[in-house]
């Protein structure tokens, strides 16, 4: 068992924190307040080969290890938690199924380009009557012989306005529930198919969040990703995946609320010393730091189990409930250590603390990571 | 004194020395037995310098300034004279001058030059390192090359006109130049004199945009002041470089630098602190501007820019 | 067409450097190492400068320490294809100078090359002194453009446009020069993943070259700078009431 990465893998997360630190770091602020996507970060994730971090190099990618790729999510989260969203959701959510379940074809079309970073991903499960109850899905796929039909729309979808490439679910055949559920491609700009608005939200404000909309959209026959009804599984492993990724996330935001809060507490003068000489801070520090260090370590182990192909759902499950409430717990004591700054939102901290709260949302839910956990402890 | 024989190259802008010339007039008496003024291409100067403190002074006549073409220059000058030092003055052409006659010299040189004083026998210089954070002293083996920082010395309140000195006129053989200046562009055209402000109005970042840079502006021009600002202001192409004050900017001694949005990054702080009076205005009270400034006002520096300027207007009516 | 650029490691500017009680000298361990700033810009402006022209090599030299080889690396992931590191007792500018003269024999002679164009940043951040590259060009005894913005590959050499204070100057000089360059409007590229790994595999020079020049220079102490007395912070209840309070002071200091 190790618990560093490998000499190789730490300069790759090195030279992304430098990116970070000059690039992202510095917009973050202002991509929260005016709600904008980080259009440079997107440009300059992709020329660096962060888009395609761990698949291999015939489809365009760096052929890193998976541990790479969740070192630099939780490095650029640690600046910013809505450009790491940004990266993740066309790597894990987008890329990564085309790669698993996709044809050779679909691969060369669909995944070199995401790779690249020429274009940028999106994953679509959720409707406004099926979030956790996935199975309730009410887009349609209908079969018409040489093209596939789909009706209906997706809410919530990380990306969505500026993404090219959208890996959807839809149901294929009704009688048979999760299994009448198959996954498809659809490019930005078919007929039929709509990206509308911008929600508004809590936290990472900068992501791009909107409703996709299909009426009477025919995609391709070619664009069926994977068996036909397999979706359910399609989407089931690839948020596996995900919620590594949003673990690495969460661990990032609540770095970087402890970084900035150490930096505030010794620059912060009160009773005639900063505020770090006294010992309530620096506990609470302590323990938000071993905390975090305790979730990283969970992180780590269902990523290299995930790199290694072990079993990891289970895994994922707990790192990404642990993760998200220490990140959640973690951004709320930095803004009560600040005070009234922590509470400004011309201070940081305010803005890890909304940040953080996703973390326990998308991705499935903590109670879903529950789910997940307490279905493996049963079935031990 | 420290040494015999200073030699003190005066820089001249339209045949006239420019202030760091003057300056180092000051620093070189008081080191040595003897100052030698040298002007190129300006030999009306040469009064000049004599009244501001140099004992004599030396005039080549030469063609517009080119470092290859100076440096040559200088360097038989210093061959026929023999100074123990050679003092330059910090403008971004006396820095490549001073290195220039250095390198054909073989002699040391210490770019920079705050301070100056005398230490068993030596001469000691002392120059900042790491963006103004240290200041560090250092004596030099041999002929010394001293290019020296504007504003570290202050130049002879009044001329001494009724002062004598020889002047000597010399002349310079200049080998082919290998270097060419095919054209020579002139893109700012305001004249920005912040070495000899009285009064400088400078913003930084926290000004937040060129609308409201034009406070500083409106407020400087009140003062009958100059603006000035960071690095940053000048990335953001608020103002021209023209305007930039600290480390690779200007370095500044005012009477009175009002400091709005300024955070007061080491780079900026080590070209202001010979200002006599700092007002800073910044919305972060822990800003390090502060630990610098007489009156640190907390608070929006647009809205402070805004109060100050009707105020100013009232007291001016 | 052959490229050398010389590059010094320095620490990171961005952090104030204090003194060490303990040692009496600057505390250089608070501030991470980097490649000197101008030194970027130098790189960056020589590879394109290679993308423009094609069928060129840049090679990276730095006088330091062995640790001086992780600049060396990072500059082999931007646009360098060779590293060296010269190992030499240069203390002062003269002396580096000289070592920087003897490592470009060396390396001419070590890859039977002759360097056309020597790029050095115009000062390092550290002791900001601008004056290795002039004194390089001296003992190579070529000609030197300081203070560069941008190059071109002209026929007689290169045409370099220099920054004045009021504007640039365009100056023509036939090669082997050096050139000293400052801030372009440019920023100098970030590495990709793959350039990283490429800049993996290559092997960093180590350089002897004997005894260089005495330096000239010696440091007798160093010293925080005196600490200007900080005067009275104002924070009101309002801007007004703040603004009111400060000119009232500023009046009475006969500032106004």
């Amino acid at each position: 068992m190790k618990f560093h990465f490998s000499e190789e893998e730490q300069e790759i997360i090195s030279m992304v924190e430098d990116y970070a630190i000059k690039e992202v770091g510095p917009r973050a602020q202002e991509i929260d307040e005016e709600e904008r996507f980080p259009i440079e970060a997107r440009e300059g994730l992709a020329e660096m080969g962060m888009m395609g971090v761990y698949f291999p190099e015939e489809y365009g990618g760096a052929g890193m290890s998976y541990l790479t790729y969740i070192g630099v999510a939780e490095k650029l989260a640690e600046y910013c938690a809505t450009t790491s969203i940004m990266m993740m959701a066309s790597e894990s959510l987008c890329a990564w199924p085309i790669f698993q379940y996709g044809t050779e074809e679909q691969k060369q079309k669909f995944l070199a380009p995401l790779c690249s970073g020429e274009k940028l991903g999106a994953f679509a499960l959720t409707e406004p009557s099926a979030g956790t109850d996935a199975a309730m899905q009410k887009t349609v796929a209908a079969d018409k012989g040489d093209h596939w039909l789909i009706n209906g729309s997706k809410i919530f979808i990380t990306n969505a306005q500026y993404a090219d490439i959208f890996v959807f679910f839809a149901m294929t055949d009704k009688e048979k529930g999760t299994k009448g559920i198959s996954a498809f491609i659809v490019e930005k700009g078919t007929p039929g198919f709509e990206v509308s608005g911008h929600e508004k939200k809590m936290g990472i404000r900068g992501s791009s969040t909107s409703e996709l909309i299909f009426n009477d959209c025919k995609i391709p026959k070619e664009n069926l990703l994977g068996e036909l009804g397999k979706g359910f599984k399609i989407a089931m492993t690839t948020l596996d995946g995900g919620r590594v990724g949003v673990a690495a996330q969460a661990v990032g935001i609540a770095q970087g609320a402890i970084n900035d809060a150490l930096a505030y507490v010794k620059e912060r003068v009160q009773f005639g010393k900063p505020i770090w000489k006294f010992q309530n801070t620096q506990f609470q520090l302590a323990d938000m730091q071993a905390k975090v260090d305790a979730a990283r370590l969970l992180l780590y182990r269902a990523a290299q189990a995930k790199q290694d192909g072990e079993p990891y759902s289970h895994l994922a499950a707990m790192a990404k409930l642990v993760c998200a409430e220490t990140a959640s717990d973690v951004t709320r004591r930095c803004v009560q250590l600040a005070g009234g700054y922590g509470y400004s939102r011309d201070y940081p901290f305010e803005r890890h603390m909304r940040d953080a709260k996703i973390t326990e949302i998308y991705e499935g839910t903590s109670e879903v990571q529950r789910m997940v956990i307490s279905g493996w402890m049963g079935n031990k | 004194m420290g040494c015999k024989n200073v030699m003190v190259y005066v820089e001249t802008a339209e045949s006239k020395p420019v202030n760091v010339g003057l300056e180092m007039l000051t620093a070189a008496k008081e080191v040595a037995e003897k100052v030698t003024a040298v002007v190129i291409g300006a030999a009306d100067a040469a009064a000049t310098a004599i009244a501001y403190g140099a004992d004599d002074a030396i005039t080549v006549d030469a063609a517009e300034y080119n470092t290859e073409a100076y440096a040559a220059i200088v360097v038989e000058l210093v061959k026929k004279y023999a100074p123990e030092m050679l003092f330059v003055g910090a403008t971004p052409n006396g820095k490549d001058l001073g290195a220039r006659v250095a390198a054909k010299l073989k002699a040391g040189c210490v770019t920079d030059v705050i301070g100056m004083k005398e230490a068993d026998g030596k001469i000691v210089l002392t120059a900042p390192l790491y963006g103004g954070t240290i200041y560090s002293d250092v004596t030099v083996e041999g002929t010394v090359v001293a290019i020296i920082r504007g504003g570290a010395f202050k130049k002879a309140e009044e001329p001494d006109t009724a002062k004598e000195g020889t002047i000597t006129a010399e002349t310079v053989e200049i080998a082919d130049l290998r270097a060419k200046i095919v054209n020579s562009v002139q893109e700012i055209s305001e004249s920005v004199n912040l070495e000899e402000a009285e009064i400088i109005v400078a913003g930084g970042r926290g000004v937040g945009s060129a609308e409201n840079y034009e406070l500083v502006k409106e407020l400087a021009s009140l003062l009958g002041g100059v603006v000035g600002a960071t690095r940053p202001v000048i990335e953001e192409g608020w103002v021209s470089r023209a305007h930039q004050v600290g480390q690779s900017g200007k370095i500044v001694a005012p009477k009175l630098y009002i400091a709005c949005g300024i955070s007061g990054a080491a780079q900026h702080i080590s070209g202001i602190t010979g200002s006599d009076y700092i007002v800073a205005i910044n919305k972060d009270e822990d800003a390090p501007i502060f630990e610098i400034s007489n009156i640190g006002i907390v608070g929006n520096c647009v809205d402070a820019l805004k109060i100050m300027i009707e105020e100013v207007k009232k007291m001016q009516a | 067409m052959e490229i050398l650029v010389c590059i010094k490691q320095v620490p990171d500017d961005s952090v104030n450097i204090k003194m060490n009680p303990a040692t009496n000298a600057p505390d250089l361990d608070i501030a991470t190492p980097i490649v000197n700033a101008f030194d970027t810009y130098a790189l960056e402006m020589a590879t394109r400068l290679k993308e423009a022209i094609g069928d060129s090599t840049i090679t990276v030299v730095s006088v330091g320490p062995d640790k001086a080889k992780d600049a060396i690396k990072t500059c082999l992931a931007v646009g360098a294809s060779k590293g060296y590191v010269v190992k030499a007792d240069a203390t002062d500018t003269i002396s580096t100078a000289d070592a920087l003269a003897k490592a470009v024999a060396k390396i001419e002679e070590a890859e039977g090359v002759k360097f056309d164009i020597i790029f050095c940043g115009k000062e390092s951040t550290d002791c900001a002194s601008g004056q290795v590259g002039t004194m390089l060009a001296e003992d190579l005894d070529v000609p030197v453009v300081t203070n560069l913005v941008d190059i071109e590959k002209i026929d007689a050499g290169i045409s370099a446009k220099q920054e004045t204070e009021e504007g640039y100057n365009i100056i023509e000089v036939a090669m082997p020069c050096v050139v000293t360059v400052t801030k372009p409007e440019y920023e100098p590229r970030y590495p990709t993943i793959k350039s990283k790994m490429a800049a993996r595999k290559i092997p960093i020079g180590e350089l002897e070259i004997g005894d260089v020049v005495a330096p000239a220079v010696t440091v007798v102490a160093n010293a925080e700078p005196p600490k200007k007395a900080a005067g009275v912070k104002i924070n009101e209840e309002t801007l007004e009431e703040s603004m009111a309070m400060a000119l009232g002071m500023m009046r009475d200091a006969k500032v106004l």
